[in-house]
């Protein structure tokens, strides 16, 4: 057993370095900083899971390319990818492997139920793990609270995605802007979402948002699909009988196909869709497959920042690492959890879990690559305060920022051309 | 054989001291999924009543513990019998309906997917119970709350639990009961006409089985901090809780746990080897074809084949 | 409660009801000739849509074309796992069978997530969006093509199986497989075609299903349990009752869309799987055997 065990250790240290190519491992062996990365990559989450660990090894291998990090004499990053197989007792065991593998912190997991499977992990083996993305605001609070009450000593989770109460109230507070700047004041929208683990809190958060800080419009119907449909001709027709002036649809890439297309066929009049965050509604095989149906579409999500220069460049190294996709949410936020991991390297000097809280505590990163509301700094309950989102339409085929106006990249279209009189 | 059972047990005993918590990890999901396996292997093992809705039991009992505990207080230790005890509940309706209106094979199997999909589906609409989003549990580390921060009380009760269920599956087989069971197995009409009441003997035997594996659900919840609807009461677990009893022979007090033993460091090494990158899904493809070759090097499982390897052997030194 | 809403609902249903149907009666067939469960039949629709995806992207060819082309190319797949795999686990206990098609799920899913990557595709046609309407209620063109295809594909296979030879063999085979080898039959070749006709009915219908539907390498499985929900309600290795039991399923979940919360829709088909399970085992539409 126990040879197995070192065997397992040493053939996973090397096939980590072999799959990234290192030459640098038979030359100096400068040291080597592992970085455990858990993603869904096969099973239904398969497509976001495999953009995530894209980002993360990209991250990677851009800060070694610069010289690794530096406080630590130029030690190199290594990303040691995990797949949970979008389920959550994997996503548990993978995360020990990789601690077991050397891994000194931990990013991932997408999935809200599979990160809250490796936080007792964090926790218990005092292993950093900075969640790239997961909304529920339940991950880090829980901690935080177990930590406040004394039940645990140190907090090691910590995340840097937005959580769902951020989602919504940037939602309703954009929206409003918009409505303001365009001077068109929807009355009616219809809110669809899909009800899994991701869209039923998102639903709510936009709900809670709507409530507290008031809309022009009002939320006349409110329709759950299931979160795999083959069909939602059905539900586009309620929709469409309570007349809305807007959609607003919580999605995932498959219902966002559908939803687009009943729309048009249904020909519901409406000023334009307009999502409180979801995915499907930006992806570059989305925009292929949609076409003319998902122009004008709006989308608050978490984006890359199209104004930094530094993130133009990763983008058109994804597009050309990924075969032509977008450097999106998920490949952004993945790719941002390595750099600001670097950052804490670089300040801690010391791979020690509790100097690495520390540090992680202390950070105050610039210049962030994905669109946000300041420098990355960690609330009391280990959230990312300057989390935020951007208004993303598609216009001329690409996902293009909109809004706030800091971050703009071009001027939205609202309210947009009726679906059947685009060309 | 005595001796190397309990040789057996001994290093199952002594081994966490040399293990590190990742392979204490795998070993606890190894005896896990053998207690799930052999709860299922009561009824579709003994009995011949294929479950593929065994998870609807792990997500109730789950549910009930973690409900009661975060909104009563009430430790999962004892949460985790009310959970048990509300498998069983759901275990009865389903058998009652099932075994009265006589259903058999591959009817019974459609029945309990049927019943596992629709608790599915109403849990994921159910305010209380956080609807599809679910229950979080808070990670403390209270061992009154069925948590510890050493993974080691985890691994001594996954262990204590794979042992209780051999013990108690082990108790029905060599009672009346596990006799009546392998007898509707065999020939339902024929153990009828003997005057085994064969449906009394079934609805026992899914009452029992749901009763342990809704306990199992507490270990569930309270190993992965969160609980969701499709997680929880999918199909998917229902078959991982399957495979297992499979693989080892279905049926045989040893069948789950030799299944666990040979699947779940399998899946793991082929993650360990396979999944580090490159190509996703290439361990996948492999773990699949391993299934597909037991089925055809071990058409009835991996222990009846080593017994009767066993058996062969020549026999060395009078006992 | 609206009236057209419902009208519209239970319209919408019928039409998609056609692929459903094409589906469950390939699952009907093979369970009916082998008495084998095929859970890899989701798994085989979607290698079905993919080859339509991909003749569409490649070639242009429409999918209400190349159904044809998907069915054959599913024929060759079941005939390839009907001799290798199942053929030599027909008498072995049900969970070694259903063991052995899980593995061979597992395989076909991950094997898709190989060649053609993660991404959630749509096959292309060019009656896509059209809709024609007639007064308030609308008819979603490319529904019908699916539904009057998968009728005609169902048409042909029902006058195969009741006009020729091999035909009624199979369905010899299928009302008792001791009669048909007493007979003389070679009841191999008779179970190789028969799965492979099962693969091509879910190949065909994964082909027209993919102008519709949204799909990637992980949405088999949930077309396996609906295939199967249809077969029990329609009845187990009735190919009329297949047919008839998806467009039941289909028009029940639009309605149940429109009575209940839409996320609970597909409670509508398992409530009625288990009320036909109960007091109707036979199916809808199956005999009653001893």
């Amino acid at each position: 057993m126990l040879k197995r065990r070192t065997f397992l250790k040493t053939t996973g240290a090397a096939a980590g370095a072999a799959a990234l190519g290192f030459p640098a491992v038979l030359r100096a062996q400068p040291k080597q900083i592992k970085i455990g990365a858990v993603h869904p990559v096969t099973g239904p989450l398969a497509e976001i899971g495999q953009a995530c660990r894209l980002g993360a090894q990209m991250a990677v291998d851009a800060i070694n390319a610069a010289g690794g990090i530096k406080s630590m004499g130029g030690a190199k990053l290594v990303l040691l990818p995990g797949d949970s197989e979008t389920k959550p007792d994997v996503a548990r065991t993978v995360a020990e492997r990789l601690i077991n593998d050397g891994a000194v912190m931990l990013t991932g997991a997408f999935h809200s139920g599979h990160t809250m499977a490796m936080v007792p992990v964090a926790q218990q083996r005092r292993v950093p793990f900075l969640v790239d993305i997961s909304a529920a605001d339940v991950i880090t609070a829980n901690v935080a609270k177990s930590v406040k009450e004394g039940q645990q000593k140190v907090q090691y989770v910590y995340r840097i995605f937005p959580t769902t109460t951020t989602f919504g109230r940037r939602a309703i507070q954009f929206m409003n802007e918009i409505f303001k700047a365009t001077g068109v004041s929807p009355k009616r929208a219809v809110l669809m979402y899909t009800n899994d683990a991701f869209g039923k809190p998102q639903h709510e958060g936009f709900l809670k948002a709507h409530k507290e800080q008031g809309a022009p419009f009002e939320v006349v119907e409110v329709i759950p699909f299931p979160e795999v449909p083959t069909d939602l001709s059905t539900e586009v027709s309620k929709a469409k009988a309570a007349k809305p002036d807007i959609i607003c649809p919580i999605t995932r890439p498959a219902s966002a196909t559908l939803l687009l297309r009943e729309l048009a066929k249904q020909r519901v009049d409406i000023l334009g869709v307009i999502s409180p965050g979801a995915p499907g509604l930006y992806e570059k095989g989305q925009i292929d497959a949609l076409g003319k149906l998902i122009e004008y579409t709006m989308d608050s999500v978490p984006w890359i920042n199209p104004i930094s220069p530094k993130t133009r460049k990763i983008a058109e190294e994804y597009a050309k690492r990924s075969g032509g996709k977008i450097f999106d949410t998920n490949s952004g936020y993945s790719y941002e959890a390595i750099l600001v991991m670097a950052d804490v390297l670089e300040r801690a000097k010391s791979t020690d879990p509790d100097v690495l809280v520390e540090a992680i505590r202390a950070t105050s990163m610039r210049d962030p690559i994905m669109v946000a509301a300041g420098p990355i700094r960690f609330n009391e309950v280990g959230d990312n305060a300057s989390a935020s989102t951007a208004m993303v339409q598609i216009l001329g085929q690409k996902p293009l920022v909109v809004h706030p106006k800091e971050s703009a990249e071009a001027k939205l279209v609202f309210p947009a051309p009726k679906f059947w009189e685009r060309g | 054989m005595r001796w190397a059972l309990s040789l057996a047990l001994l290093v199952l005993v002594i081994l966490p001291n040399f293990l590190g918590s990742y392979l204490l990890t795998v070993f606890i999901f190894i005896f896990f999924y053998a207690y799930l396996g052999q709860a299922w292997n009561l009824l579709g093992g003994y009995g011949g009543q294929i479950s593929l809705g065994h998870a609807a039991f792990v997500g109730v009992g789950a549910y009930t513990s973690t409900y009661l505990s975060m909104t009563y207080k009430l430790s999962p230790w004892i949460g985790m019998f009310i959970g048990g005890a509300a498998a069983a509940l759901l275990g009865g309706v389903i058998g009652y309906l099932g075994f009265r209106f006589g259903l058999r094979g591959f009817y019974f199997i459609l029945l309990t997917v049927a019943f596992a999909e629709i608790c599915r589906l109403i849990v994921s609409h159910l305010e209380p119970l956080g609807g599809a989003l679910g229950l979080f549990i808070t990670f403390t580390g209270n061992p009154w709350q069925f948590q510890f921060s050493d993974n080691r009380s985890y691994y001594y009760i996954a262990l204590g639990m794979m042992l209780a269920s051999v013990a108690i599956v082990g108790a029905v087989e060599r009672s009346r009961m596990g006799a009546y069971l392998v007898a509707i197995r065999e020939d339902e009409d024929a153990s009828e006409a003997l005057g085994v009441n064969a449906f009394a003997t079934k609805l026992a035997a899914i009452v029992l089985s749901a009763f342990l594996t809704g306990m199992g659900g507490t270990f569930y919840a309270n190993y992965l901090f969160s609980l969701q609807p499709n997680t929880a009461f999918g199909i998917p677990l229902s078959v991982e809780i399957i495979l297992r009893p499979i693989v080892g022979g279905s049926g045989t007090l040893v069948g789950p746990i030799l299944g666990s033993f040979i699947l779940s460091p399998l899946a793991e090494v082929s993650r360990a080897y396979f999944a580090r990158g490159g190509l996703s899904g290439v361990h996948l493809i492999i773990y699949g074809s391993l299934l597909i070759a037991v089925v055809l090097f071990f058409p009835r499982g991996a222990y009846p084949y080593l017994r009767g390897l066993l058996r062969r052997l020549p026999r060395r030194g009078a006992p | 409660m609206n009236v057209t809403l419902l009208g519209q609902a239970a319209l919408n249903g019928l039409l998609f009801g056609g692929v459903y149907s094409l589906m469950a009666v390939g699952l009907s067939l093979i369970f009916g000739v082998m008495r084998v469960i095929n859970l890899a039949h989701g798994d085989m629709m979607v290698w079905g849509s993919y080859v339509a995806f991909f003749l569409a992207l490649r070639l242009g060819v429409d999918p209400f074309v190349s159904f044809l082309l998907c069915a054959a190319a599913l024929f060759s797949l079941g005939v390839l796992v009907q001799r290798g795999l199942v053929n030599r686990v027909l008498e072995a206990p049900h969970e070694m069978q259903i063991l052995l098609m899980l593995g061979v799920a597992l395989v076909l899913e991950n094997l898709a997530l190989v060649i053609f990557g993660p991404d959630t595709r749509r096959t292309e046609s060019a009656y896509g969006l059209e809709t024609v309407w007639l007064g308030p209620v609308f008819v979603d063109v490319a529904r019908l093509m699916t539904f009057v295809l998968a009728l005609a594909f169902s048409l042909a296979l029902y006058l195969f199986l009741f006009r020729s030879d091999l035909g009624r063999l199979i369905r010899a085979a299928a009302d008792n497989s001791y009669g048909a080898l007493v007979i003389g039959a070679d009841v191999g070749r008779i179970y190789t075609v028969a799965f492979g006709i099962g693969a091509a009915c879910v190949g065909a219908a994964g082909a027209l299903m993919s102008a519709l539907v949204p799909f990637s390498p992980a949405a088999g499985f949930a077309q396996t349990v609906v295939s199967f929900n249809i077969v029990i309600i329609g009845g187990m290795g009735s190919l009329l009752g297949a047919f008839l039991g998806g467009i039941l399923v289909a028009v029940a979940e639009s309605l149940g869309a429109v009575l209940l919360v839409p996320s609970l829709k597909e409670l509508v088909s398992f409530v009625l799987l288990v009320l036909i399970l109960l007091f109707r085992p036979q199916g809808l539409f199956g005999r009653k055997t001893a």
